[in-house]
């Protein structure tokens, strides 16, 4: 196993991740004082990040490294952009917050270290690799969520999420003991020759813990309970962050581990899937429904969309294996923009549904971007949820199996469920007199130059939607 | 097309004054107008779509496109829609504040119509469905009366759950099909007759919501009770039209054999409709209620042509569609005049204003009239026509529509008795003024309009009659 010049060509996004979360750290400790310095180079660092994955993707660059554990091809690459990104508006609204508490250095790195864990983790194709390179994204997010020392909940978010958290990797690290025990080697293209379509009892179990695992990484139902309480507590570009970036690399590499590892389990797979995907979906619209605080409604609706991915989870059966494919992919990013978007508004505006009332008076183009981004979480079209779900129904519809059929019945009538909580909201800001004025909250340019941009991207995803699904039609692990 | 979107960001960049804005606002939204004139002018009898059309591959890996362009189906409502736009800015009286907010979100709604007409792919088609429905949500629900809220929320929901449903529908059909062009796919794209009903039933329901069909039409009184006027004429005149005419554009002539088993029930929906319209408006103590069932009513008529499958019938529903639209604008206009002047819109509480409303009072008997269906009116060849048509098909059903114009009669002499005839109920009204200049230049077009197409209706059938024939040789009717 020769280390080549290739290899390092290979592994270029992680090591920049890695150079600037070093340096970052230093700064933090040795330059304390000027913030914007920090989180420049911390922003800066996720702009390399993503950089480096477009030059690879760019030149076309794919191949197999370190025994066949670490790949790299367009798939990986893909959604190695999506965390880049989200990281980079992530950062930019994190600076005014930690510049504030002077804990910049220290948050900063955090992120980077998130990013780091996922856009490793896209590229495993080794069991225990992935679960490193998962351990290696969760465990900063746990300080990060538990960053905020200032408030309680913050502290009892991040206690819940730790707790919940190692019993999920437990979990997880059991069903992958189990699956390496019954095919004798932790490297995917094994496990795929053991896994043939008669399962033995020890290999579902092996499989269904693995799936569960995932289901608490993910936030799906019934593995979710942590999600509102975390992200509540949470710094709100904390919560931004973790429900975008590291959940599209979960989703990223379970794709992986079930179409490369398992396909010929895919009866079995798809049919646990469909349950979770339908109880999410429920799950998390209707308790969305009851919240007054909008932190914890968008937890229960980054639930309810944790639903809708795993229902294209659930159709990557028969004819409609390309398409769910695709949808994942598609969905991935179209949810990045638009609940990145919608928590970032949150952190500018607050959380309680009332600081909302009459913001199109006090600040119009926020309130139109929180517009854009509601609708865009309904799935009204052109918005970038609208394709998102478009993907998944026209999976769903391709399969020709009723079960999944029952999913996307559940995917429509789920949408239709969300209207009230989200537009709630839009009630209270355009509909209510204001209560107060929005207080104007100082070195926010940042972050408003972020809410801007991701609603012109929700917007206007129906060109992004040109290359992107090229792209995605482009990155099969099929 | 993208005229009226440049318009909303032009509203928006307008400085802040009541008078520029609305002369602004009348420009922008002549320009289609004038547009749709000249089309009308230049291409007459002849709309083969070719010089009209655009046709650009939008998200190739699903076979869906930019396809939009105008035939002889789609110009009256085309036609109508930029007449109603314009009209509509020109009774916006009642808009006090943020005016122009309100014009620009008119505007967005008006490019969601005027695409819905144009559509030639049905993934466009949803797309511009769905993208009235927010500017449509936001017109009810800020600028409407005191249950505005309530209101705004319960469309939303209503129509959401229709449309969702109807893309459900439209994907299955495409996937099916292999496209979604709408030409391509006609005469049932190669589906089978079950396929055909499996796909037809999700996107009928969707449609008949839009319409809406009795017992579908929850969301509708609320809606247009709390609209100030100048919505009314587009919630009224053109909306309630994206649904028959999706039903005449989409479902009858490319899922011929799918919608055949529903047609009996459609014309029966459509009765009902006739029926249930005039009985309950009867009762209505609100001339605003009175004249949104009358709506209800006569858009029966639409149905009944529609699942006529004949030339006269079908060329009726097409016809009615306009007319409709006509008489429903002029007719809630006026009521928004009465009320305006007279401070109610309590039948019981108006009488004699002919005497000093001669103007008012008297196109409000000419709108009534129409409403009713009086020979030399637009409303009485298309009513007469889907009548005709629907009674060869459907002898019953058509015998009892016929009976619902008497009814219809009924009502409305018995309102026009009660509001402008007979002694002047109340002091207060000795000192009102007639309708002035600026409120008879928008109804006067829709009279005057309502009385040539009554006189010389081959003005637009003849416009419409090759696509109606196009319709016919699709359902293999005569």
């Amino acid at each position: 196993m020769a280390v080549t010049g290739e290899t390092f060509l290979a592994l270029l996004p992680e090591l920049v991740a890695t150079g600037f979360l070093i340096v970052v750290l230093m700064a933090g400790a040795f330059a304390d004082r000027s913030m914007g310095l920090v989180a420049g180079l911390a922003a800066l660092g996720s702009l390399a990040v993503f950089g480096s994955v477009a030059v690879l993707l760019i030149i076309g660059f794919s191949g197999s490294f370190f025994g066949g554990g670490f790949v790299v091809d367009s798939f990986a690459l893909y959604f190695k952009l999506i965390v880049a990104g989200s990281a980079f508006f992530a950062i930019l609204a994190a600076a005014r917050w930690s510049g504030h508490t002077g804990d910049a250095g220290e948050y900063l790195t955090l992120i980077l270290a998130v990013v780091l864990g996922s856009i490793l983790l896209v590229s495993m194709r080794d069991l225990f690799g992935l679960f490193l390179a998962i351990e290696l994204a969760t465990i900063p997010s746990y300080a990060m969520v538990a960053f905020d020392r200032s408030r309680r909940e913050s502290a009892e978010g991040g206690m819940k999420y730790l707790i919940t958290g190692v019993i999920a990797s437990s979990v997880l690290l059991y069903g992958i003991v189990l699956i390496y025990g019954v095919s004798g080697s932790a490297a995917l293209a094994d496990v795929a020759r053991t896994f043939s379509a008669d399962l033995s009892p020890v290999a579902v179990i092996g499989l269904v813990l693995l799936i569960s695992g995932f289901a608490f990484k993910v936030s799906a139902a019934p593995f979710h309970f942590w999600t509102p309480d975390a992200y509540q507590g949470a710094p709100t570009s904390a919560a931004a962050f973790l429900s975008v970036a590291p959940k599209a690399a979960f989703f990223a590499i379970l794709l992986r581990v079930l179409l490369e590892g398992m396909p010929e389990a895919a009866p079995t797979w798809t049919a646990v899937m469909a349950f979770l995907a339908i109880l999410s979906m429920f799950v998390g619209n209707l308790f969305a429904l009851r919240q007054r605080n909008v932190r914890r409604m968008l937890a229960y609706s980054s639930v309810a969309h944790s639903g809708y991915i795993l229902a294209a989870f659930a159709a990557l059966q028969g004819q409609a294996v390309q398409t769910a494919f695709e949808a994942i992919l598609i969905y991935s990013a179209a949810y990045a923009v638009m609940n990145l978007g919608a928590f970032l508004v949150v952190d500018l505006v607050g959380e309680d549904t009332k600081s909302f009332n009459g913001l199109i008076k006090t600040s119009p183009a926020v309130a139109l971007s929180m517009l854009v981004f509601m609708a865009s979480l309904v799935g009204i079209p052109p918005l970038s949820g609208f394709f998102g779900k478009l993907w998944i129904i026209i999976a769903g519809v391709q399969s020709g199996s009723i079960a999944v059929y029952v999913v996307v019945g559940a995917v429509v009538l789920n949408s239709v469920l969300s209207v009230p909580y989200y537009f709630g909201i839009v009630r209270n800001m355009l509909f209510e007199e204001a209560t107060g004025p929005v207080t104007a909250k100082d070195g926010s340019g940042a972050l408003r130059f972020s809410v801007y941009a991701l609603a012109l991207a929700t917007a206007l995803f129906g060109l992004l939607i040109i290359p992107l699904s090229a792209l995605a039609r482009g990155s099969g692990l099929l | 097309m993208l005229i009226p979107l440049l318009g909303a960001i032009l509203m928006l960049l307008l400085p802040d004054e009541a008078r520029l804005v609305r002369y602004a606002a009348l420009g922008v939204s002549a320009v289609p107008l004038l547009l749709a004139t000249y089309i009308y002018f230049a291409f007459g009898d002849n709309l083969d779509a070719a010089a009209l059309s655009q046709d650009v591959t939008w998200i190739e890996s699903l076979n869906v496109g930019y396809r939009v362009g105008l035939d002889g189906l789609g110009f009256g409502m085309f036609y109508l829609t930029a007449l109603l736009t314009f009209i509509a800015v020109v009774a916006s009286w009642d808009v006090g504040e943020n005016l122009k907010q309100y014009f620009a979100i008119l505007f967005v709604a008006e490019l969601g119509m005027l695409g819905v007409f144009a559509a030639q792919d049905l993934i466009m088609f949803y797309v511009f469905f769905e993208i009235t429905l927010i500017p449509m949500y936001l017109l009810v629900g800020i600028w409407g009366d005191e249950n505005r809220r309530q209101a705004a929320i319960r469309f939303f929901i209503y129509t959401f759950l229709g449309s969702t449903v109807m893309l459900a529908g439209f994907l299955a059909f495409g996937i099916l099909g292999g496209t979604y062009s709408m030409e391509a796919l006609n005469a049932g794209g190669g589906l089978s007759r079950t396929a055909q009903i499996a796909v037809a039933a999700p996107i009928l329901f969707g449609l008949l919501i839009k319409v809406p069909a009795v017992p579908l039409h929850g969301w509708l009184l609320a809606v247009y009770v709390s609209s100030p006027t100048s919505t009314n004429v587009v919630l009224s005149g053109i909306l309630p039209k994206l649904g028959t005419y999706g039903l005449i554009r989409i479902a009858i002539p490319l899922l011929p054999e799918g919608v055949e088993p529903f047609l009996p029930y459609l014309a029966i929906l459509g009765v009902v409709n006739v029926l249930y319209g005039s009985f309950v408006a009867f009762l209505q103590p609100d001339l605003k209620a009175l004249v949104a069932y009358s709506s209800i009513g006569t858009l029966g008529f639409i149905l009944l042509g529609a699942a006529s499958g004949n030339a006269v019938g079908l060329n009726g529903a097409v016809f009615q569609q306009v007319s409709h639209g006509l008489y429903s604008a002029l007719l809630f206009i006026l009521v928004g005049v009465i009320a305006t002047r007279t401070g109610t819109r309590q039948i019981a509480e108006l009488g004699g204003l002919a005497a000093r409303m001669p103007w008012a009072g008297g196109l409000l008997a000419l709108g009534a009239l129409a409403a009713m269906g009086l020979p030399g009116l637009a409303v009485f060849v298309s009513e007469f026509m889907s009548i005709m048509g629907g009674y060869e098909a459907f002898p019953v059903q058509g015998v009892l529509a016929a009976l619902g114009i008497i009814l219809s009669a009924m009502y409305l002499l018995y309102m026009l008795a009660r509001v402008i005839f007979g002694p002047i109920e109340r002091p207060a009204y000795e000192g009102i003024r007639d309708a002035g200049p600026v409120e008879m230049a928008a109804v006067v077009p829709l009279a005057v309009l309502l009385l040539v197409l009554g006189i010389f209706p081959a003005l637009l059938i003849g416009v419409q009659q090759p696509a109606v024939e196009a319709v016919l040789s699709a359902i293999g009717g005569s």
